[in-house]
This record gives structure tokens, C-alpha cells and sequence, in this order.
């Protein structure tokens, strides 16, 4: 598995336009289209939108790191917060009227990835969010 | 991000540039649903916009609705690329009414 970008950023959301860029970058190195990068970064964006509201609740001084890495026929992408474990069920989809408000964030990160797994941690303490995609064929 | 107002025929009509995220969805929001407030139907125009994500399209369901509530409307013009994708995927697209270009919006 080969290391294609790590970076550390600060939870804040003044941070997520450089991690989409980052992301954005990440996975044309890795040859996706623009259409499936578009959907890539969307699912980063999304997931790091939810580490800042719901595992740091706004605590600016928390830290987010990015690792993305590269096997034979997939892209992995690792989020990783320090904030307290969140229960694995917060990554479930409640059915929801598209009119409603909540949970779409997380349903369009799992519409992009082919599989998304959380790891708690602790030590020290945190969450691990796994995100996997099948690479572009050819 | 940023954006501007004008009127087109007896609309107001807001121009989002740039990205939409958590960090500046609330302006949005907050513009969005003064429009509405003062009783104008609403066009968002998505033709400068490159990006936007779920706190951006959560915005523009709650300004839906509320327009809903209210007799008015909320039309989205020229939404394209990674914007009409996120539109498409969360099947948004037939709950907004949109139309290609400002032409196409009649009295």
C-alpha cells in the first residue's frame, strides 16, 4: 500500500477548502475521472464537516488528520479525530424524506465510497474513519 | 464564496460564486431566507457556483420550504458540474424547480 498524501489540519471549517483541494489532488494522481473526483472530495468534505460538528461539537483547537493511500485496486482514505468515540450506529442512514433536514451528509458519503468503517481508538483517544473506493479501471 | 443580489422581473435573484460549505453556508441562509421574508420569490443562481456540500443543499431545503409555505418559489438556475452532481445523487433535482438560464424564467 503506498502513501499518496498525509496531512494534518486544524477542525475548524475555515480548513475544508484546502482539504477538498488536497483530496481533489489526491485522486487525480490516482487517475479518476473528474465526475467520481467530484463525488471523492464531497465524501471527504462530508466526513470532516461531521468530525468538526459532531465529534469535536465546535472545538476549534481539535486536530483532523488526512492520510490517503494507494493498494493494487484501491484508494483508502483515513480520517482520523482525538475527540471522544462516537458510537458506530452515528454512521448508520436513517430513512429519511429528502426534504427533511439531517443525515445527508452521510448519505452521500456512502453513495460515493464503496465502503466506509469507523475504528475507535484509544490511545490516545479518537475515532479512525475508513474510506475505501475501487480504483478507475485501465 | 461570495454573492450578489439583483432583481430579474419580480424575482430577487441571488448569484452564489464560488463554494458552499459549512464555513459560509449560514450567509447563505441568512440571505436566503430575508428574501423570503420579505415576501420575494427567489432565484439562485448556480452558474458561478463550483461547489457546494449537504449544510449548502440543507440550506436550500429549508428555504424551500419555507417559500412553500409561504406562496413563493425557490428556482435554481444553471446549476452544473459538481453542484447539479450533488443535485442529482440526492435526487434534489425533482424537488427544486430548475431551469438552464435566466431566459427561460418568464413573469
Amino acid at each position: 500500500m503506498k502513501l499518496v498524501r498525509c496531512e494534518h489540519y486544524k477542525a475548524c471549517t475555515n480548513e475544508l477548502s484546502e482539504i477538498r483541494s488536497v483530496v481533489r489532488c489526491a485522486c487525480k494522481k490516482m487517475g479518476f475521472s473528474e465526475s467520481e473526483i467530484n463525488l471523492l472530495t464531497l465524501a471527504i468534505d462530508e466526513a470532516c464537516t461531521n468530525i468538526i460538528r459532531y465529534a469535536y461539537c465546535g472545538d476549534k483547537s481539535g486536530r483532523i488528520d488526512l492520510e490517503v493511500y494507494q493498494s493494487e485496486s484501491e484508494a483508502i482514505f483515513f480520517l482520523t479525530d482525538y475527540a471522544k468515540c462516537i458510537k458506530k450506529s452515528c454512521l448508520e442512514i436513517k430513512d429519511k424524506k429528502l426534504t427533511e433536514p439531517g443525515g445527508l451528509g452521510l448519505k452521500l458519503i456512502h453513495k460515493a465510497m464503496d465502503s466506509v468503517q469507523l475504528i475507535s481508538l484509544s490511545d490516545p483517544v479518537g475515532n479512525k474513519l475508513e474510506l475505501r473506493k475501487r480504483l478507475p479501471q485501465g | 464564496m461570495s454573492y450578489s443580489q439583483t432583481i430579474h422581473l419580480h424575482y430577487e435573484r441571488l448569484v452564489l460564486t464560488g463554494e458552499v460549505d459549512l464555513h459560509n453556508s449560514p450567509q447563505v441562509r441568512k440571505q436566503l431566507l430575508a428574501i423570503l421574508k420579505n415576501g420575494c420569490s427567489v432565484l439562485v443562481d448556480f452558474s458561478e457556483l463550483s461547489y457546494i456540500d449537504s449544510s449548502g443543499i440543507a440550506t436550500l431545503v429549508e428555504a424551500f420550504n419555507v417559500a412553500k409555505n409561504n406562496q413563493l418559489t425557490l428556482t435554481i438556475i444553471a446549476a452544473a458540474g459538481a453542484p447539479l452532481q450533488v443535485l442529482e445523487l440526492t435526487n434534489l433535482n425533482k424537488v427544486f424547480p430548475m431551469v438552464s438560464s435566466l431566459d427561460d424564467i418568464r413573469e
